[in-house]
């Protein structure tokens, strides 16, 4: 079974819909960014957008365009991973109902705040009575409703899919994430992040959509190979897993031309990817992502994003380089690492077309 | 249904009670969980709800947690019923080479967030539960009970019919070979949140739940908690454990109609049923029995009614809704009612439709108020419907 990514669109805090950031990214000295969005009119009727909160807009938008570009005009599943829902809205209820004491509450902020709003809203845009689910598992929720289209792929029940990442991130939400040490202390300059040895990392915002489908059209920015996820593995279950996974795509570590892996600055976090990358792919390049992009709970889903790009554009630029620099690399092959909290732990393979 | 899928365990816990004992008896019984609040601290104290008859502290007692780990509701909850379904299927006897866990839920860490939203904004001595919001730290939470490692453990969030998604993410990474079991279920404790926010959307009823009556005046909100292990045929000789039943069909749809709202003519619900049946293999004429959706709402009973009568047409089987018993458990509801359905399969009874009284003139059908029947029951079906158009169906057959 062969799974390709036909086109992918993005918001987040580069520039929306835009592959900028491959070449001239936009770095920030600020540990909290929000996304660049763009004039949704462009996108969305004013009837439709007016009665949507931020990520609804972002995650609609995003999903129009990927369908746009990838000629499918009703997708067979629509698939979203979110890690914190619709975090305004259920603010915004709930900060209500406290003030208030359950009095005086308004309906349209909970309808909004589950978290397969998204999805839902998506589904009624289009019109589509397809199949449709949302993942919401902390930093995994993007790679879970990757592996359900990819499932659903190989067992031959759809041929293509809508799967998106997306998730807001409130002031009042980024400071109790503060407060349980998600991000660093005080300001930082994000192009730096490598050189961070110290706890946390810092925060962006995500919405990313892909259409995938089964059949390799002309112009499909990469294939999906294989994908599989662990939750707490013994390290050396977990790595003879890797191998089996390349293995079974006739593929092996030699053949892994660099490894895109989920490093934000981090040291506890980041050493999982160092330390993986010292054992199996030492003279390998390590690329990273989330000192562009920010931290947020589905930013793996710019991880695919930005390996896909790789293949699509066959070179790797200079700021994407964790370690191991390597000038004029055309890779062709890409192992995706994505763990949150050394508890679960996603390996995506994907090769150029 | 190419690939058998076994169920070969279950727990369960609702207002009445825990495990599948006591859930038996009482459906049998014809009980009802639902009465008045005794444990959610709110002002709405005149809204029933079927709540869990026992307190944070008592499950932790009931778990042997130590007192200062740190435990939302709807993790304690679905800690206990997973605890049962791993004892069924002899998980640490015999333990399946790979396994997976997934869960539904959207209230998460509610019940916390909302006692201390405004201690986590403005001071720090409840800070543990801001990591404990979300959903996905739920999940976490409730799989401590399985001490093993996984291959995908996930949470799904599709609102009321979370556990429905979750069996068929376990199915489907048991058939592409990823695993070769699968716990699969939801948990949902009730929030002050979602009950002020289905109040605001006037779908409470201030009595006992009266789905498919024509006076039916809204839902009842329940909580609880239930996993099922699904397993491939192969795992299921290897381990040499009997299994209870299959899980032979499901299927999701979506009504993409309204937010809070479904299709006139329900289409959601049609297709949800109609792809089912179609996987599994069976014709409307096989299914003995439909645990319906049947929240309550004049909305829900009326279009589910409406896709029942166009999928099963003159030769209608029993139908109830159960949430007239343990009140609309959210989340959970996919897999309260699917160990509700399962049981009813193995014991042959038709589990009652609470508080009907009078026909709904659109309706064909009147729902089943009588637990006998003289027919063996070889298939069940049942439905789990959420916000948003999620719309889920599952069937379940005896083995033979």
């Amino acid at each position: 079974m062969s799974l390709y990514i036909f086109s992918a669109s993005h918001i987040s805090i580069q520039e929306p819909d835009s592959e900028k950031w491959f070449d001239e990214p936009i770095f920030y000295n600020s540990r909290y960014v929000r996304s660049i969005e763009p004039d949704f009119n462009l996108f969305l009727s004013q009837m439709v957008s007016r009665r949507m909160g931020k990520i609804l807009k972002r995650a609609l938008t995003t999903a129009l365009c990927a369908l746009k570009k990838s000629d499918i005009v009703m997708p067979d599943a629509i698939i979203t991973g979110t890690g914190l829902g619709c975090i305004e809205n259920t603010e915004k209820f709930l900060n209500s109902m406290i003030d208030n004491n359950e009095e005086l509450l308004s309906p349209s902020f909970f309808m909004q705040s589950t978290h397969n709003t998204i999805s839902s809203q998506i589904a009624l845009h289009l019109k589509c009575n397809g199949y449709n689910s949302t993942y919401s598992h902390r930093g995994t929720s993007f790679d879970a409703a990757l592996l359900d289209a990819i499932m659903q792929l190989e067992l031959g029940d759809i041929s293509n899919a809508l799967v998106g990442g997306h998730d807001e991130l409130t002031p009042d939400y980024f400071n109790l994430l503060d407060k349980i040490g998600y991000w660093k202390k005080g300001e930082i300059s994000n192009e730096i992040l490598s050189k961070s040895n110290s706890k946390g990392s810092f925060a962006g915002e995500c919405s990313i959509s892909f259409m995938l489908g089964n059949i390799n059209i002309n112009n499909a920015i990469c294939e999906i190979k294989g994908m599989e996820m662990f939750h707490n593995p013994i390290p050396e279950y977990l790595f003879s897993e890797m191998e089996t996974l390349l293995h079974n795509n006739n593929s092996n570590i030699h053949k892994i031309d660099a490894i895109v892996a989920g490093i934000n600055g981090d040291i506890e976090n980041d050493k999982i990817y160092t330390d993986f990358q010292t054992r199996f792919f030492p003279n390998k390049p390590l690329i990273f992502y989330k000192h562009i992009f920010g931290e947020s709970y589905t930013a793996s889903g710019l991880g695919l994003y930005t390996a896909a790009t790789i293949l699509q554009k066959g070179k790797i630029p200079q700021n994407l380089f964790y370690s191991n620099y390597k000038k004029d690399i055309k890779p062709q092959n890409i192992l995706i690492y994505n763990h949150f909290q050394n508890i679960d732990h996603t390996f995506i393979y994907i090769s150029s077309c | 249904m190419k690939d058998k899928i076994f169920v070969t365990g279950m727990g369960i816990i609702t207002g009445l009670g825990i495990g599948k004992d006591d859930t038996l008896r009482a459906l049998l019984d014809k009980q009802s969980g639902i009465g008045s609040i005794r444990y959610l601290q709110t002002i709405r104290k005149e809204l029933p709800v079927s709540e869990v008859q026992f307190t944070n502290k008592q499950m932790y007692q009931l778990l042997n947690i130590p007192d200062d780990d740190i435990y939302t509701r709807t993790a304690l909850l679905g800690r206990i019923a997973l605890k049962e379904a791993l004892q069924e299927a002899k998980i640490y006897e015999k333990r399946p080479n790979r396994i997976a866990f997934i869960s539904g839920t959207t209230v998460g860490g509610m019940d916390k967030s909302e006692q201390y939203y405004k201690d986590f904004l403005h001071n720090n001595h409840k800070n543990h539960y801001i990591e404990t919001h979300d959903c996905g730290a739920t999940t976490e939470l409730i799989s401590k009970e399985y001490s093993g490692n996984c291959e995908v453990v996930s949470t799904i969030s599709t609102a009321c019919s979370s556990a429905a998604n979750a069996m068929i993410f376990g199915a489907n990474l048991i058939k592409t070979g990823r695993v070769d079991a699968a716990i699969v279920g939801g948990s949902e404790c009730i929030s002050k949140f979602h009950l002020n926010g289905f109040n605001t959307l006037m779908i409470l009823d201030k009595n006992q739940c009266k789905p498919f009556d024509k006076n039916r005046a809204g839902l009842n909100l329940g909580e609880g908690a239930a996993f099922i292990v699904i397993e491939s045929e192969k795992s299921v000789k290897i381990r040499g454990v009997k299994p209870l039943c299959l899980f032979s069909g499901y299927a999701n749809s979506c009504d993409a109609y309204h937010q809070t709202a479904t299709s006139p003519d329900g289409k959601g619900a049609f297709l949800a049923m109609k792809n089912a049946l179609e996987q599994s293999g069976l014709k409307p004429e096989d299914i003995d029995y439909i645990n319906a959706h049947g929240t309550g709402t004049e909305n829900n009973d009326l279009t589910e009614g409406i896709a029942i009568m166009r999928i099963f047409g003159n030769n209608i089987p029993p139908v109830s809704s159960t949430k007239s018993a343990t009140g609309h458990t959210t989340s959970a509801a996919g897999s309260v009612e699917s160990v509700i359905s399962i049981l009813s399969l193995l014991n042959n009874f038709i589990p009652a439709n609470l508080n009907f009284k009078e026909p709904m003139s659109e309706l064909s059908f009147t729902p089943a108020v009588d637990t006998k029947t003289s027919k063996e029951l070889k298939h069940v079906l049942t439905n789990s419907f959420g916000f948003g158009g999620n719309d889920t169906c599952s069937i379940f057959s005896k083995t033979y």
